[in-house]
């Protein structure tokens, strides 16, 4: 009958979103997702995104391309990092809090230089 | 993938992107425009299923579901403009791909339900009624989670 077809399906959907939602302990908003103690990573600037949700590095370090995570636009800029900051294929240094999930090539910077100068993303959370 | 990064490089796109203010408050009418969605299909479905006992539900369903006709574009328009930001890359996220395949899914199942509805009495199938206002609240949760979920995966 169509109608039980229709409630299997729906159901399907939600197990899957369940599943989906159990395995996925990534989060790429907030700190949840970041692990503890502070991280360095060091590479070149492959691509630069400043804009909303929040703005994003990709760094190659040694042939690994990382995902580098900053703030929204705003609080970026606040730091002094922007559109003229730094450019691809400028050498970078972020420190910060790298995914939990070491299989993954993902961090959050507090802390970005680029060109011996500093931006402190999260100034509360970056070492003096 | 060239069309949608034309979207990215449209000028109103692109200043979106970078607004402090006008993507907050794109975000925010994305919220309320599935707040009103969600409150209405979800006290439809209720009333169909029997669990609001003091209503009526013909008038109240009639009511819900303008809310829900008007708050449905809004919340298209709203997530369209978010997405367009950085469309190459939500087009990826599966939380994204997921939510639109329970849309698509959501709406077939409202729009069976309305075309059963039109001028038949809700005596007149009761059974399937009741699966489909389930099925509804199920699919509409797992839409709002899989929305959630975009920005986590």
């Amino acid at each position: 009958m169509a109608t039980d077809r229709r409630t299997l399906m729906s159901g399907g959907c939600i197990a899957a979103v369940a599943l989906f939602l159990a395995g996925s302990t990534l989060a790429h908003h907030g700190w949840s997702w970041t692990g503890d103690g502070m991280f360095q990573l060091e590479g070149v600037i492959k691509d630069i995104y400043l804009g909303n949700p929040h703005a994003t590095l990709d760094v190659d370090v040694e042939g690994e391309i990382w995902r580098v995570e900053l703030a929204p636009p705003s609080a970026t800029a606040r730091s002094g990092f922007t559109e003229d900051a730094a450019g691809i294929g400028d050498e970078v240094t972020a420190l910060g809090n790298r995914s939990r999930d070491e299989t993954e090539k993902r961090m959050k910077a507090v802390r970005i230089t680029v060109k011996g100068k500093a931006y402190d993303i999260y100034p509360g959370r970056a070492p003096s | 993938m060239e069309f949608l990064q034309a979207i990215e490089q449209a000028e109103p796109v692109r200043l979106l992107k970078t607004s402090f203010l006008a993507y907050p408050v794109v975000n925010a009418l994305h919220i309320a425009a599935i707040g009103v969605l969600f409150a209405s299909i979800v006290l439809m479905d209720l009333c169909v299923l029997g669990a609001i006992r003091t209503a009526q539900c013909d008038p109240l369903v009639a009511l819900l579901r303008r809310a829900a006709l008007a708050a449905f574009p809004v919340a298209v328009l709203t997530g369209a403009s978010l997405f367009s930001i950085q469309a190459t890359t939500y087009v990826r996220n599966p939380a994204f791909q997921v939510k639109l395949v329970l849309i698509a899914l959501a709406g077939a199942n409202a729009l069976t339900f309305m075309v059963l509805d039109r001028g038949r009495s809700s005596q007149a199938w009761p059974r399937l009624r009741r699966m489909l206002a389930l099925a509804s609240i199920l699919l509409w949760s797992a839409v709002l989670l899989c929305g959630r979920l975009i920005g986590f995966v």
